[in-house]
């Protein structure tokens, strides 16, 4: 069976060997480029911080859009080798032939499946690690790395969405029995459910936490926590986002007479006025946000939900499959 | 044969249908609660007279429909891989052509009523979810004046129909070449990617020459609206560039980003007047040092729209025409 699996994607393998070749090729040749910059940046920065920040990034050119293309390879594997799995071999017919043979349909099912997704974990793998790498100094500079986009192209996140994309077009394949119809659930069925845990799950991963500051101090989580929302609450519990335009109207009458009179004079000065004043009404600043300690438990989860949705839908293939009459 | 196009199409159509009415209902209602967030912002904002900050301090929308909204970028490869590579390449694969080919229809035809809907359907829906995203944008752009912005640009007016005709020409054209569906998606997947990076990145910011706008050393340029900055710094009498460390804790001219480190100037400059900036500053100016920002002006938004849909429909032009040389001479 490996062996019948080898000359059906030996093709495939060699194309995507070739791409994920060049990827690499990309990939190193620019990150080494921006690894000297970055290190020309923090020796002439000398360790300190504020310096650091308000560097140009040293990553731009073509390349930099490339870690962000990496984020639809999940679903690419999913379209071209996922969903025709067992879709075409139904189309094609040739399901009637593998399944007259002494190898089980369930063997067949499972070394085809078995081989593939771990073709397409190590893709993944491959490609979140090189990504991973590549955006160290980024990572390093803006402490960026466990906000939305960027948590989604490193670590070992890929991994599990490259298995979940295979397992769902196989799913749909052998659900639809059509290549096509099957590759546009891949496609559909992938991106919602990103979205849906990207968006309204991942916050929740774990309870965040929240921070109250004095509102004439200041305070920002340290290092690459990810700030959920943040503003001011009055003493009555009021919350207010970020944002003047929102605070304007919230705030008391006496405070809001202390606002600077002309768009940018004497802005620091007046500001900080209107902090006291807000100070001495009971506000305070909050700032919701998942440490950055919790960066890999997130990653661990993530990966874990994916990897259950993945076992899932293979088992749904199987189950439909061996009832299915040849 | 426009019947049988909608015959074999007709499932599809629904499908599309049925996700661009979703997908306007969702733009159209947060698109509204946007409007109003902005109006009322601006009203907040001009009664506090803070109107100037207001676009680092305002988010307009939620993140969800601001990324959703970026994706439209992945509509027309969408429609290139469900739509266009399909077309030619399924009818090979289940061997249709050759019933179709025998028939008293020509080929040309055939193949005229097929592409030419197909095209018309992609250029369709390619406007009409541009219709809804420059809509559903037009409180950020006004906010942050970014329409001009890569990233912004191509999924905003008229382009997005340039991109979806390309892609279905493209799916068409590779299908039609590698008589099998999988192949033709997957080239026309990255063949889109790697055109439209190539446009995006290297040619559009020459699509006219760009204008350079100096100013004097302290003071600084913006350019009016929502223009495209290429590119800022300092040159000197002679349009040299000065060179500027990635950073430096000595005396800056100027702030910010249009900040000239005194280190930059000429030696007989770094001691003028013993380190007292004004000085330094007009024997700076006095060497006809100057600062510059290059830019695309706000004017030129429409005419980069139809440059950059011109190539593409003159792409997809060729490529249409290379699968009418393939289908025509091809044997049955």
């Amino acid at each position: 069976m490996t062996w019948l699996i080898w000359r059906q994607y030996r093709a495939s393998g060699a194309i995507t060997a070739a791409l994920l070749a060049a990827f690499a090729a990309a990939i190193l040749a620019d990150g080494f480029q921006i690894a000297s910059h970055w290190h020309s940046i923090l020796l002439a920065c000398a360790g300190n911080s504020v310096c650091l920040q308000q560097e140009p990034s040293p990553v731009n050119g073509v390349v930099s859009d490339l870690p962000y293309l990496s984020l639809i390879v999940p679903v690419v594997l999913g379209i071209l080798w996922g969903a025709p799995l067992v879709a075409h071999e139904f189309e094609t017919r040739t399901t009637d032939f593998a399944w007259a043979q002494t190898v089980t349909r369930t063997r067949w099912l499972a070394v085809k499946v078995g081989w593939l997704l771990l073709a397409g974990a190590a893709c993944g793998g491959v490609i979140g690690a090189l990504t991973t790498w590549w955006s160290g100094p980024t990572n390093a500079q803006l402490a960026s790395a466990f906000d939305p986009g960027q948590f989604d192209t490193q670590g070992i996140v890929p991994i599990g969405y490259a298995v979940f994309a295979m397992a769902l077009g196989i799913a749909a394949g052998t659900l639809a029995r059509r290549t096509l119809p099957a590759i546009a659930v891949a496609l559909g069925g992938f991106i919602a459910l990103r979205l849906v845990i990207a968006d309204l799950l991942r916050p929740h991963y774990l309870a965040a936490v929240t921070t109250y500051y004095n509102v004439t101090g200041s305070f920002g989580p340290s290092g690459q926590a990810w700030v959920l929302s943040q503003g001011a609450v009055s003493r009555t519990g009021q919350v207010v986002p970020e944002g003047w335009g929102s605070l304007y109207a919230a705030l008391p009458a006496s405070c809001r007479q202390l606002l600077p009179s002309g768009p940018t004079a004497g802005k620091s000065a007046s500001l900080s006025a209107v902090f006291s004043c807000m100070q001495a009404h009971g506000w305070r600043g909050f700032v919701t946000y998942q440490p950055a300690s919790r960066y890999w438990p997130f990653q661990g989860i993530e990966t874990g939900i994916y990897v259950l949705l993945a076992a899932a839908l293979i088992a749904v293939t199987f189950v439909i499959v061996n009832r299915r009459d040849a | 044969m426009s019947w049988v196009v909608w015959r074999q199409h007709r499932a599809q159509a629904a499908i599309a249908a049925a996700l661009l009415a979703a997908f306007a209902a969702l733009i159209l209602v947060t698109g509204v609660q946007v409007a109003s967030q902005w109006h009322s912002a601006l009203a907040a904002c001009s009664a506090s007279r803070s109107c100037g900050n207001l676009s680092g301090t305002l988010f307009l929308g939620s993140h969800a429909i601001g990324f959703l909204v970026i994706m439209t970028l992945g509509v027309p490869a969408v429609l290139g891989m469900l739509l266009g590579a399909p077309l030619l390449a399924h009818e090979f694969e289940t061997g249709t052509s050759q019933y179709a080919w025998t028939q008293t229809v020509t080929r040309r035809r055939w193949l005229v009523a097929r592409t030419g809907w197909l095209l018309l359907a992609a250029a369709a829906v390619g406007g009409v979810v541009s219709g809804l995203v420059t809509w559903w944008s037009g409180p950020d752009n006004g906010l942050q004046a970014d329409a001009f912005k890569p990233g912004r640009f191509d999924i905003m007016g008229i382009v997005p129909v340039g991109y979806a005709v390309f892609a279905v020409a493209l799916g068409i054209a590779a299908g039609a070449l590698l008589r099998r569906t999988l192949p033709a998606i997957g080239i026309t997947l990255a063949g889109f990617i790697a055109v439209r990076l190539v446009i995006f990145s290297g040619l559009r910011a020459h699509f006219l020459a760009p204008v350079t706008t100096y100013f004097p050393l302290g003071g600084g340029f913006t350019p009016a609206g929502s223009a495209w900055q290429l590119a800022t710094g300092f040159v000197g009498a002679n349009g040299q560039p000065i060179s500027i460390p990635q950073s430096t804790n000595g005396p800056v001219l100027g702030v910010g980003l249009a900040g000239l480190p005194v280190s930059s100037l000429p030696v007989p400059c770094q001691t003028a007047g013993h380190g007292y900036l004004p000085a330094i500053a007009s024997c700076a100016q006095a060497h006809g040092i100057r600062g510059y920002v290059t830019y695309q002006p706000a004017g030129r938004y429409w005419a980069f729209q139809g440059i950059e849909t011109g190539i593409f429909v003159l792409l997809a032009a060729a490529l249409v025409a290379v699968t009418f040389a393939v289908i025509t001479r091809r044997d049955a």
